[in-house]
């Protein structure tokens, strides 16, 4: 286990976090209204160096939110993450402990639309002004996906006339419009 | 730059071997960018000595690879049952615009003579004598 995250869940207690080995980095699972007070206890325990705060689609759950930070010395590292809810999303700005999550905040913001109360300038930072749509959530149409038909729809042995199966692009979901040729 | 300069199994480009190509379109399937397009048309061929039916069989129109989409992955090359496609050190195909970069059968095809010869079996997993086979066993009980 790691020093930092055995911080975190202690800082916590009692009805704080827990901590799970994952596949990788320790990762707390910290309560969304302590979110400040987790990066603020992991801080403490010497997590000095902030790496990466960003989010991921859980359907209908909402969202979470990771922050993956890093002892000075780079011997121990911890992903602290926590979930918002779908509408509405929310959650209180990290750039109170750390300056840096600023970028990282304003990225997350347009990238998933989710709110951090109390940055200070959550402006766009790749898209241009007035796309509209927070394009990394899942129930947004990739409109490279929508706008184009499937090369692959095409059949060699079309000529036939028989009624073959219809194969369907990978990955793409069958609720997503389809591009007619 | 010389391509034989390059590191082996270089991804530059990907060289199509025409010949090869069935038309089966499992590349264009598999592939995650929807880069590679392909039309054909079936002909029927008349019976022959060795066919007593006439048969239909698909002929390649268009080949071509959209090297503005595509993200080097591999997988078209992996998945192709005929080795009809190749990975070339050949990096020089720089264009003006995005519609430069989809090069179509005859360029691809271009880049099959600077496909490197694939690396050597491993000795070790060379057999002298491999033993007789299923299929020539088959053969010697003379069925």
């Amino acid at each position: 286990m790691s020093a930092l995250a055995d911080a975190v869940v202690a800082a916590l207690e009692p009805a704080g976090a827990s901590a799970s080995d994952g596949f990788g980095p320790v990762t707390v699972d910290v309560p969304t209204h302590r979110w400040v007070e987790g990066l603020e206890a992991a801080y403490a325990a010497g997590a000095v160096f902030f790496d990466l705060l960003t989010a991921y689609d859980l359907g209908d759950h909402g969202f979470a939110v990771m922050a993956h930070l890093a002892a000075g010395d780079l011997r121990d590292h911890v992903l602290l993450r926590t979930t918002v809810p779908r509408d509405d999303a929310a959650l209180a700005t990290a750039t109170g402990v750390y300056r840096g999550a600023a970028w990282h905040e304003r990225e997350t913001h347009e990238m998933f639309g989710i709110g951090f109360t109390g940055h200070e300038r959550l402006e766009p930072l790749l898209l241009p002004a007035g796309f509209g749509v927070a394009p990394l959530r899942k129930d947004v149409v990739l409109a490279a996906r929508a706008a184009r038909p499937w090369p692959g729809e095409k059949d060699p042995s079309d000529s036939g006339g028989r009624a073959r199966r219809r194969t369907l692009p990978p990955g793409v979901p069958a609720d997503w419009p389809e591009a007619r040729p | 730059m010389t391509a034989g300069a390059r590191p082996p199994r270089t991804r530059g480009v990907i060289a199509l071997v025409e010949e090869s190509c069935t038309v089966c379109m499992l590349c264009v399937r598999e592939c995650p960018d929807w880069c590679i397009e392909i039309d054909s048309h079936t002909e029927t061929l008349p019976p022959d000595d060795d066919h007593r039916r006439p048969r239909t069989q698909a002929v390649l129109d268009r080949f071509a690879i959209d090297f503005g989409l595509c993200m080097y992955c591999g997988i078209c090359v992996e998945v192709c049952p005929f080795d009809a496609l190749h990975w070339s050190p050949v990096a020089e195909y720089a264009a003006t615009s995005p519609d430069g970069l989809v090069h179509e059968r005859d360029r691809l095809a271009s880049w099959e003579a600077t496909v490197p010869a694939p690396a050597p079996l491993d000795p070790r997993g060379v057999v002298d004598d491999p033993g007789p086979r299923r299929a020539a066993g088959r053969l010697a009980s003379g069925s």
